[in-house]
């Protein structure tokens, strides 16, 4: 199908399945592998547009269940879409808001013609999500990236429901690709589904393949599965889809995911995990991460985190924000800050690592810092890294 | 090396007046212009602002209170080298210090000869003389005031007015005594309603060797008329070359205005008080849904610059924090604004006429700014 990007792989991992692409998007260039943050309701959790774009950030996520319910599809079409509603210059991308009903919602049904569920509006009444609708609305919100809406099981669901999933969103992303109207600004994503059976997700991936879209999203993953079967499925849907398009893992967002995920061959990736731990008080730093609501920080003078060049770290000690955590809203921002800062940076050191060929070597040093001790290395990276020859345990 | 000068400017009919006061150590000067105000903060940070969307407003100086740090004794930032202001990445600021946070005084229990209580989130605390001299050498702000007994009940009798004037002197004057050069003490003139007790308390203060005077003692349900009439009481004693409190007010209306989803817009004086607008709008208001215009179209803040009033209606409507931020970052830069052209207007000789329009138009009998 049409499509509105261009990528282009312009470095390879010598040793891995990594690799750094450049995308280009409707509003502007993003490098991959990304980490997307979250702006569910058309704004990132206390932070300015423009604090996000100094930091450094190509692409944010917006909620199509959440704007479409706020402000809604008719103000979001007088005003131009979400970009402009947000005053935000760079990339959006939109989820198809099915996740969000079958997450949020009580008593969500699923048939063929699309999720209905219980209006939040409370008044007993019932609403359908179908394909047509979301794009639809994905249309009005006006994201680089838009995403079909997929038939979504749990991890954890087997048996024929999970085949019947799958042949839906085959079917669902047929209709979506069918009303998708802008396809000269919008670019049109696939979402792979099958659950935990490689059989199934290989069907899924060829029929999808086929479809053409310009990229393709690893669905139905990060929901309490076994991490050995998650990073298996991963690596499978990787080996199976073209090299010559983006690929995005939904809902991953842990360092260790991150990077395991990059050396598996993921370019993309969206998670509401440094936002949320964030408004907790968690700063997370190369070290783990700290909660800085525990009096322990209350006399600690250093930054959050050394060398890093966020507003939190160059202006504030850990005592400061732990006298602002959870009881303020600025101490809550400059942790966000200090963690958007954080995911990013990370992603930047994983492309240079790939760049400069490394990335092996960088890899084992991520996991050192994490985890300290070799026996703390969780059994699952250490199988999924070795999986495309890194050996995390050796001392080389 | 540190000094402090206030020079009068300009002295207006009848009674405006236009100052400048210096700071300066280390050979680094800051300069504020009078009248101006110490903004509001909460644990030493504007409510809302991060230190790069602070940037983006012009305050002049800050009140830190120190009530806001006492939920451990002493507070973590007194075992801070660098001192206060880099603690609270203010270094470039005037700081003024007090020990209450006189906008959010609740009544609590009384304070003795020795001490006053404060209210942390952890509940009650007390503070004594000796602790306040103390933390404020180590912290080594610009200004502070010095320790008052504040009366936190209406309606005192005359014999608590007494004793609150008698502790607020004796305090000042250990104060004076043990404070280290180059730190300013301010001292804090009462007598709440009691006319005899307000000329006692100034004319005392004013024979002590202090930078400049704080006005307190107003009851918290006073009209601005009473309030005024008691003010001119105490200003009567106080000698004219030093800071009087009506030369720098500390107040948290713009973060209060904030806290409830309303937006500054009263006419700044330079506007000239021609056509008629409202003091604030209430962004919950519905009618704002589908209103694509910035708060203000002439006002020059990053909100306004870069923001709707839909989308801020949005952000309430869906308690997304970025809600306050954008309102306090509009309604700190208007107020402030606010002040400057005030100062314009008196330079300008304009402002006796401006202030009565001004006045005519907003009111003068409401309580939500008060004086320190």
């Amino acid at each position: 199908m049409k499509s509105a990007l261009t990528w282009e792989i312009i470095a390879k991992c010598s040793t891995t399945k990594a690799r750094v692409g450049k995308l280009i998007l409707p509003h502007g260039p993003v490098d991959t592998p990304v980490f997307m943050p979250v702006g569910t309701q058309g704004t990132l959790k206390g932070i300015t547009p423009k604090q996000l774009e100094e930091l450094g950030c190509q692409i944010m996520l917006n909620n199509t269940y959440h704007l479409g319910l706020k402000p809604g599809q008719e103000l979001l079409e007088q005003i131009g879409g979400s970009h402009n509603f947000q005053n935000w210059s760079r990339n959006l991308l939109t989820d198809s808001g099915g996740f969000q009903m079958v997450s949020l919602l009580k008593l969500a049904k699923i048939t063929e013609q699309g999720v209905e569920f219980q209006s939040p509006h409370d008044d007993g009444s019932t609403m359908l999500l179908t394909p047509e609708h979301s794009i639809s609305l994905q249309n009005s919100i006006g994201a680089d990236i838009i995403m079909q809406l997929d038939d979504v099981v749990s991890s954890l669901t087997t048996g024929k429901r999970v085949e019947e999933a799958m042949y839906r969103s085959i079917r669902w992303l047929d209709r979506c690709i069918s009303v998708h109207k802008k396809t000269d600004s919008q670019n049109l994503f696939a979402i792979i589904q099958g659950g935990l059976d490689p059989n199934l997700r290989k069907k899924c991936v060829e029929e999808m393949v086929l479809r053409d879209t310009p990229g393709y999203a690893i669905g139905g993953l990060s929901g309490g599965e076994e991490k050995d079967t998650f990073w298996k499925i991963v690596t499978l849907c990787t080996d199976l889809l073209p090299k010559s398009k983006p690929i995005y893992c939904m809902g991953v967002g842990y360092t260790e995911d991150l990077v395991v995920c990059s050396a598996l061959g993921v370019d993309m990736y969206d998670c509401v995990f440094p936002t949320r731990t964030a408004r907790f008080g968690n700063a997370l730093t190369s070290k783990g991460s700290l909660n800085l609501r525990s009096v322990k920080f209350s006399n600690d003078f250093q930054p959050i985190e050394k060398d890093c060049d966020c507003v939190a770290c160059k202006s504030y000690t850990r005592s400061f924000i732990h006298l602002q955590a959870t009881k303020e809203t600025v101490g809550c921002h400059l942790i966000t800050l200090h963690n958007v800062a954080y995911q990013l940076r990370l992603m930047r050191n994983i492309r240079q690592a790939i760049i400069e060929d490394r990335f092996p070597s960088f890899v084992k040093q991520i996991f050192k810092d994490l985890f300290g001790d070799n026996e703390k290395y969780p059994v699952w990276a250490v199988n999924a890294l070795k999986s495309v020859n890194v050996d995390l345990l050796s001392e080389k | 090396m540190s000094g402090f000068s206030f020079n009068l400017l300009k002295i207006t009919d009848p009674r405006f007046r236009l100052g400048k006061i210096i700071f300066s150590r280390n050979k680094h000067e800051k300069i504020l212009d009078t009248p101006n105000c110490f903004v509001y903060t909460i644990r030493g940070s504007v409510p809302h602002l991060t230190p790069d969307n602070l940037q983006t407003i012009p305050a002049d100086a800050f009140g830190i209170t120190l009530e806001h740090f006492l939920e451990v004794q002493p507070p973590s930032s007194t075992y801070f080298m660098g001192g206060i202001h880099k603690f609270l990445n203010l270094e470039e600021y005037p700081l003024f210090f007090d020990v209450r946070d006189s906008e959010k005084l609740q009544n609590i229990s009384f304070g003795t000869d020795k001490y006053v209580p404060v209210v942390t989130s952890h509940g009650c605390r007390k503070v004594t003389l000796e602790e306040y001299i103390r933390y404020m050498n180590i912290y080594n702000p610009d200004i502070f005031a010095s320790m008052t007994d504040l009366i936190t009940v209406k309606n005192p009798g005359l014999k608590r007015v007494k004793k609150s004037v008698d502790r607020t002197l004796n305090w000042l004057d250990e104060t004076l005594e043990h404070t280290k050069e180059g730190i300013q003490v301010f001292g804090v003139v009462t007598g709440y309603d009691k006319h005899e007790e307000r000329e006692r308390s100034a004319k005392e203060t004013a024979n002590r060797n202090v930078a400049g005077f704080v006005l307190n003692g107003f009851d918290l349900d006073m009209t601005s008329k009473e309030r005024l009439d008691l003010m001119k009481i105490s200003l009567k004693y106080l000698p004219r070359n030093k800071p009087r409190g009506i030369d720098i007010f500390n107040t948290s209306y713009p973060s209060d205005m904030t806290s409830l989803g309303h937006a500054l817009t009263f006419l700044l004086i330079e506007d000239g008080i021609q056509h008629r607008r409202e003091k604030f709008i209430n962004l919950w208001d519905d009618k704002y849904r589908t209103d694509f215009k910035p708060i203000l179209d002439e006002c020059k803040c990053y909100t306004c610059q870069n923001h709707k009033r839909a989308y801020i209606h949005h952000l309430l409507k869906t308690h997304e924090m970025l809600a306050t931020v954008l309102l306090m970052s509009h309604n700190l830069f208007h107020y402030l604004q606010f002040f400057k052209t005030i100062r314009k207007s008196i330079n300008l000789n304009t402002f006796t006429n401006t202030a009565i329009q001004f006045i005519n138009m907003y009111g003068s009998d409401d309580n939500d700014a008060s004086n320190t």
